[in-house]
């Protein structure tokens, strides 16, 4: 394990709830690893299974999803078609001979600030021990 | 793109300037292709900080702003306004947040400079590829549709016609008034006499905006904000009416646990066991006598009959019973009333007096766990229930269930024709429980009542009043409303018409063409989530300021 090795991981996150409990992260002054980059969507359902797979092939060493809790969506029920996107990413990735491992997704209401610096940086130090995205030595397109 | 991209880093006081090296940010993105000025200011979101960027903006002649500074869930709409006063269409300024998500989360100042010149540049990145958007302007219809003509339609009804709008009440009943028409009389502390009742609906029946139409159903609603168009069933054989309305009010209201459901009540099978509803029948025509023609000389009062069963409180059947064992003790000479209970719900300020008044008319009050059983024994009923695990059980004349209050038989039915959500018990769920208590998640649908859940009089008359000022402000003769335009769009020439964009749209703002064979998005209706956009197997659907190569172009910046 490459002891310098900081990841570069993409979180693509609602505006209502994972986003908003992400900036109550940064006002309570948590500590967020700063591979994370946020790329905000309005629900976490505008997420396209393919921007996560295009963002992984691209070789972010990780992809995050997060919406907002079932049943708490902003727009009533997109997070649970994220859900299944996911489910269906998940086989895809394993399907392939990819590391599903390495694509997750987290309900984080606009109150659990402390639950997005849990996420963040146990997926990061799992990202770490992992290592670097291989998918430029193995996939060649 | 042809442009003048201007980026302005705001120090945020010391939040962003101290942990933040801004200079060295400034220096990586100056060189960008486009940018044709970076600069710093020290505090961009006050007054002199919106001059200084309106000057800017002319001044540099700039077509696309990137701002990097706080939350676009604080600021984005201030500096949209302020490109706006600039001449600047605001949908080409982008705001990149680096102070929650660089300088507040990351101590080590380089590696916080860092991340904030990769999210600058992906800022830049994006707002080169936004558009212009513009607000449309639509004409709204003021009238309202109220459904239910319970207490709390009429208020609504009577709220709104105030203020000279027209109102149409369908009601499913053939008379005004709901639930409270069955009634004997209203608490003492709340007026003792239903013709208060009776005088709302003789005013209403008398204004000249408000279209009553009892015996009727609504059968169809679709539309948005301004502009529904609303089918009324009247009658059984009067024909259907089409009506036009901006806003639609559901109103309801309730029904009653039937406790035939539970056995171990024995309605219906025990003699002398009655529903409150049947009590208050009793009280109304002054004979509440036993099946032999007697008057009781006992009675149990059962409070939170369903209550397990339905899994909430009813809140307001507590205070109903205590009225009932008042007039009992009044009008019955030594008679035996007790109440049996799980939980006193005595919320509001007059109510523990009144509680206090009737415990001392001889109202006998004992807590239990949980009705075992109701029977007949020896002529009598009696009630056998646990408390604290011991099994205890008394004998009376007459046992008078109080059944939980439960979403009206017909609300299912219009929550479904009105994309309306409801909640595990049934009633209609609020757009947020605490913030926007009587709004619904569709816009230009409201709920007052029972219809969100089990509520007194009062109760329902300020959630009508709220629902008819809601509207009022919302809906102006005259101003038009502009809807949301960061909405979906579907490029015909992608669209297979497999239809899966209908399936994952909540508020039904896409239907389908099929002359074209094609999805349409009704920009008026769509609230811009984009999960259409996300489901479109063959990418035709666009969402406006939330593109796939807008997106995409920041993932790759981010990723660099």
């Amino acid at each position: 394990m490459d002891k310098d090795f900081t990841p570069t991981i993409i979180g693509f996150l609602c505006n209502w709830c994972s986003y908003t409990g992400a900036d109550l992260a940064g006002t309570a002054r948590m500590h967020i690893p700063p591979s994370i980059r946020i790329i905000r969507v309005m629900c976490s359902g505008r997420i396209d299974p393919l921007f996560v797979l295009r963002t992984y092939l691209k070789g972010a060493d990780g992809v995050m999803m997060m919406g907002c809790h079932p049943g708490d969506c902003h727009y009533q029920k997109g997070n649970y078609s994220t859900r299944r996107r996911y489910v269906m990413l998940d086989t895809i990735l394993k399907t392939l001979g990819l590391d599903e491992k390495r694509i997750g997704l987290w309900w984080v209401s606009a109150s659990e600030a402390p639950r997005y610096e849990k996420v963040t940086n146990e997926f990061t130090e799992s990202i770490k021990k992992m290592g670097p995205n291989p998918v430029f030595k193995e996939i060649f397109i | 793109m042809n442009g003048n991209i201007g980026v302005y880093v705001c120090e945020c006081g010391p939040n962003i300037g101290e942990k933040i090296d801004i200079d060295k940010v400034l220096e990586a993105i100056a060189s960008l292709p486009h940018v044709k000025v970076a600069k710093r200011f020290g505090l961009l979101c006050s007054n002199d900080g919106k001059k200084y960027l309106e000057d800017e903006m002319r001044k540099e002649e700039l077509t696309h702003v990137v701002i990097a500074a706080c939350s676009p869930r604080d600021h984005e709409q201030t500096f949209m306004t302020v490109a706006e006063r600039a001449g600047l269409n605001p949908y080409l300024v982008q705001l990149v947040n680096i102070r929650e998500q660089c300088a507040w989360m990351i101590p080590d100042k380089e590696a916080a400079t860092e991340k904030a010149i990769k999210y600058i540049r992906a800022g830049i990145s994006r707002v080169s590829l936004h558009q212009a958007l513009t607000k449309k302007e639509l004409e709204v219809c003021t009238d309202v549709l109220v459904i239910g003509g319970g207490i709390s339609g009429i208020e609504t009804a009577l709220s709104l016609a105030g203020e000279d709008r027209k109102v149409f009440i369908v009601e499913k009943s053939e008379e005004l008034g709901g639930k409270a028409n069955k009634l004997s009389r209203l608490l003492p502390h709340q007026g003792s006499t239903l013709s208060l009742i009776q005088e709302k609906i003789d005013t209403l029946n008398k204004n000249a905006h408000i279209e009553v139409f009892t015996g009727s159903q609504v059968v169809d609603a679709r539309g948005f904000l301004g502009n529904f168009e609303v089918v009324i069933q009247k009658g059984e054989n009067a024909g259907e009416q089409e009506i036009k309305v901006g806003a639609v009010v559901v109103a309801t209201g309730f029904d009653l646990f039937n406790p035939e459901e539970n056995p171990a009540y024995g309605l219906g099978k025990v003699d002398n066991v009655v529903t409150s509803l049947q009590l208050e029948e009793m009280i109304k025509t002054e004979k509440v006598l036993l099946k032999n023609g007697k008057p009781p000389r006992s009675l149990a009062l059962i409070h939170c009959v369903g209550r397990s069963e339905k899994g909430y409180c009813s809140k307001t059947c507590c205070l109903n019973i205590l009225k009932n064992a008042h007039f009992l003790k009044d009008k019955i000479k030594d008679v035996d009333v007790t109440e049996i209970y799980r939980d006193l719900c005595l919320p509001n300020k007059a109510d523990q007096d009144y509680y206090e008044e009737v415990e001392k008319k001889g109202v006998k009050f004992l807590r239990s766990n949980e009705i075992v059983n109701i029977k007949a024994e020896g002529g009598q009923i009696s009630v056998e229930y646990k408390i604290d695990g011991k099994s205890k059980k008394i004998s009376v004349d007459m046992a008078v269930l109080s059944p939980a209050m439960i979403p009206s038989a017909d609300s299912k039915k219009i929550a479904e024709m009105l994309n309306l959500p409801l909640d595990p018990t049934g009633f209609i769920k609020e757009a947020h429980g605490m913030l926007e208590p009587i709004a619904t998640p569709i816009e230009g649908v409201f709920a007052a009542g029972c219809s969100l859940g089990p509520k007194n009089i009062p109760e329902s008359i300020i959630q009508a009043q709220a629902t008819a000022g809601n509207i009022i402000s919302s809906l102006i003769p005259g101003k038009k409303i502009k809807p949301e335009v960061k909405v979906s769009v579907v490029r015909e020439e992608f669209c297979t018409g497999c239809q899966t964009c209908l399936s994952v749209c909540f508020y039904g703002a896409i239907s389908f063409d099929p002359h074209k064979g094609v999805s349409v998005v009704n920009e008026a209706i769509c609230r811009g989530c984009g999960s259409c956009v996300g489901s479109c197997p063959s990418g035709a659907i666009r969402s406006k300021h939330f593109t796939y190569t807008q997106l995409y172009r920041e993932v790759l910046e981010a990723l660099r």
